[in-house]
């Protein structure tokens, strides 16, 4: 299947169909997401209407890590089969990724403060979500330091590849790290113990996030195949330009 | 294993010639640790008790602090091209490589750490601890450097994009080497639980990172 969508003319007939279509699926899901967790939904019992941060919140923090996850994905079938499809999407995804890790940081000290009384807290999940955003910098600037189109490719794969297991390890260290102080006075939502009004919002949140996310990184990577494609065309027509006019020093 | 000796004792020797070449991450620590208590303040209670952390902090940056010489000089004079065809192959020989380098500028860091935490007024059995846990954290250390090192190779201002890499893939280990120092001064029993899991953590290091190295390399040789 990786192989018969790499062709990148197939991929854009694909990516012409799809934008759209993700594009209106996420908008309804959006607007109902928003309508359900910020006019529909109870206030929680303790934490009053700051609940709703929470629908903004857990999605942002759940793309961070799926969109990591994708692109480690994506990585690895490029190291593996070449396909620079593959590569292209890994590139994309980079920084939608790192927003959606700021945006996760960011409600997330929105909350804590009336929650906990503070911005910021070093507790395990906080630091490790830092840490996330950091492999994400670390990729980007790979990316952006080597010149060589193939060599960036297959450098940046490597390190997306070992962020996975560094990941891994980062948050069980973490947690550990975290249990050496007192342990923090978060509140915890542990999935099943939800309520299902709060479950509802957030379910439809997550999916409006899933789509956006989805959106985003076809419409970046048609855009990218599309820039790759006229950037061909703009080579061959100044070839030809010079042929025809057969310029000496000429290396095509 | 004879080809990987000559790379290690290469290594050491390229580390040696030259003066002072070895002493860089070893006065790089002992002037940062020197200057610590000038930042923070001269109570002793404080200092004992940001004491470890600060030191294995300190460690993880003077490793960083020389990891773009790791692979940057081979890669720019095309010594790395000639290893890339040795029978030994690239995991085996950048793991000889890394640790070559590694024990021959490191190796003061754990002597270093134990007097300095005497000085900043850590108990003499928890600054062993200390000096324990952080040579346990030196291969890992230095091979998460030299993988950084390696897919930073050749870079303009390197440094930058070295600790960028580095300091996510670090964080394990100084957790697990600071915690040592930590939990040790604070008569804590997870003191030996923490070098061990620092112990573990390099391990799994010398295990994994020299095939990460080995990838890196070929990718930045195209």
């Amino acid at each position: 299947m990786w192989s018969y969508f790499s062709n990148p003319q197939r991929f854009d007939g694909l990516a012409r169909r799809v934008i759209p279509v993700l594009g209106i699926v996420t908008l309804l899901l959006l607007a109902a997401g928003l309508w359900l967790s910020f006019f529909a939904s109870p206030p929680d019992y303790q934490q009053g209407e700051t609940i709703r941060i929470m629908y903004v919140h857990v999605p942002a923090a759940y793309m961070a890590m799926a969109i990591y996850a994708a692109l480690a994905g994506a990585s690895f079938v490029y190291f593996v089969w070449r396909h620079s499809l593959a590569d292209a999407a890994a590139e994309v995804m980079a920084p939608i990724g790192a927003v959606f890790t700021v945006l996760a940081l960011i409600t997330g000290s929105l909350w804590g403060k009336p929650m906990w009384g503070t911005w910021w807290e070093w507790d395990a999940r906080m630091t490790s979500v830092l840490v996330l955003l950091l492999v994400y910098l670390g990729y980007m600037a790979l990316r952006s330091a080597l010149e060589d189109a193939q060599q960036a490719a297959r450098a940046a794969a490597v390190l997306a590849m070992a962020g996975v297991v560094n990941l891994v390890i980062v948050k069980f260290s973490v947690d550990w790290w975290s249990s050496l102080h007192q342990p923090a006075s978060v509140i915890r939502f542990d999935g099943p113990t939800i309520h299902s009004s709060q479950l509802w919002p957030l379910g439809v949140m997550a999916l409006a996030y899933t789509g956006l996310a989805a959106w985003l990184v076809f419409y970046r990577l048609r855009t990218r195949t599309l820039v790759q494609k006229a950037r061909q065309i703009e080579r061959r027509r100044l070839r030809e330009a010079r042929q025809t006019q057969g310029e000496p020093g000429d290396l095509a | 294993m004879t080809g990987m000796g000559a790379i290690f004792w290469r290594e050491v020797r390229l580390a040696w010639a030259g003066g002072g070449g070895p002493a860089g991450p070893a006065a790089f620590f002992l002037a940062a640790i020197t200057l610590a208590p000038l930042a923070i303040g001269p109570d002793p209670d404080l200092l004992a008790a940001a004491g470890p952390g600060l030191m294995a902090f300190a460690a993880l940056l003077s490793v960083l602090q020389s990891a773009e010489r790791l692979y940057g000089e081979d890669f720019a004079d095309g010594t790395l091209d000639l290893y890339a065809l040795l029978p030994l192959g690239l995991p085996l020989l950048s793991l000889a490589k890394t640790l070559g380098q590694g024990v021959a500028t490191l190796w003061p860091l754990p002597f270093i750490a134990l007097l300095g935490g005497l000085m900043y007024g850590v108990p003499p059995l928890p600054s062993l601890m200390l000096a324990a846990a952080m040579a346990a954290a030196i291969p890992a250390l230095v091979l998460l450097a030299g993988f950084a090192g390696a897919l930073a190779a050749g870079v303009r201002r390197g440094g930058l994009l070295i600790a960028l890499i580095a300091t996510p893939m670090m964080v394990p280990v100084l957790i697990f080497a600071a915690g040592a120092g930590r939990a040790g001064f604070e008569g804590d029993e997870r003191a030996l639980a923490n070098l061990g899991l620092t112990a573990a953590v390099s391990l799994g290091t010398i295990a994994l990172a020299p095939f990460g190295i080995a990838a890196a390399i070929r990718s930045r040789l195209g």
